[in-house]
């Protein structure tokens, strides 16, 4: 990036000619680190009222969703040893 | 070194990702089973990886070769500091690709404007294909044939650029992402309402 970390940071090496996976995983690496989303976000200026807006939608939508997994996940353990075994 | 943690991080899952499912597709195509047609070009490649694997015995590493450390990687004899970089500057409205050796003196330059296209059909990924085509073409005039891509900016000739580079005859060997991220520099124009 710049004159920083030139062909270290953000590079992925081409196997065997397949373009196709390189740009799949140097997309996912930057979609994972948040700079894709970065990127589109500052194309225009955020006010700061929707930039706190924003970022309490994002907290809140967080939550939600692992508390959601967290249920998900212990809603489908079906097969496990009996709880009440002996009762 | 913060993103480099992270890419090294989420690199190294992917890599685990990645490899895990084609080494069971690639047990399954060796014993002989045809139930999946569709899958066969990922049996292939599979085949292909496992057999690169046993027969040179070298791991392939989705990072590239430090300048510090000593790599036997080599593409037409150069080292990979020494390969000749395209810089790809893929705007909303337009792409650029600019070839230049390794030390940065420009030798191929074009663009969709260059390849005649005008205005709206500039930012399109057929003409940054057209002008990944032409940029190849130029550059093996002067004797170029493997490369290091840089890709700048989100627009619609990202990929098809490189694309074209590869139709044209050049050989990629790894793709970099040089998008400018600023850490709140300038203030950007204001949100549009449409």
């Amino acid at each position: 990036m710049a004159r920083h970390l030139r062909f270290i940071a953000r590079t992925v090496m081409v196997q065997d000619g397949d373009l196709d996976t390189a740009y799949k995983t140097l997309n996912r690496i930057l979609t994972q680190d948040g700079i894709i989303d970065a990127v589109k976000r500052k194309r225009y200026f955020e006010k700061p009222c929707r930039e706190r807006q924003r970022k309490n939608f994002e907290n809140c939508r967080r939550i939600y969703h692992t508390e959601m997994a967290r249920k998900i996940a212990f809603v489908s353990r079906t097969n496990r040893e009996d709880p009440w075994l002996g009762c | 070194m913060f993103n480099f943690r992270c890419a090294f991080n989420s690199a190294s899952a992917l890599c685990r990702q990645l490899l895990t499912p084609l080494n069971v597709n690639g047990t399954v195509s060796q014993c002989g089973s045809r139930r999946l047609p569709q899958q066969r070009p990922l049996f292939l490649s599979a085949m292909r990886h496992q057999e690169a694997e046993a027969s040179t015995g070298k791991d392939f590493s989705y990072f590239p070769p430090m300048p510090g450390e000593d790599s036997p990687l080599r593409w037409a004899g150069k080292k990979f500091e020494e390969l000749p970089i395209i810089h790809i500057k893929a705007t909303y409205n337009n792409t650029h690709i600019q070839l230049t050796d390794s030390t940065g003196q420009s030798l191929v330059r074009t663009s969709c404007g260059t390849e005649g296209f005008k205005n709206s059909k500039k930012s399109t990924p057929i003409a940054a294909q057209t002008a990944g085509i032409s940029a190849a073409a130029k550059a093996t005039v002067k004797g170029v044939t493997f490369v290091r891509v840089v890709v700048k900016g989100l627009g619609p000739g990202r990929l098809s650029a490189i694309k074209g580079l590869t139709m044209g005859g050049l050989q990629v060997v790894s793709i970099t992402d040089n998008t400018p991220v600023p850490h709140n520099g300038c203030r950007p124009r204001k949100a549009r309402r449409i």
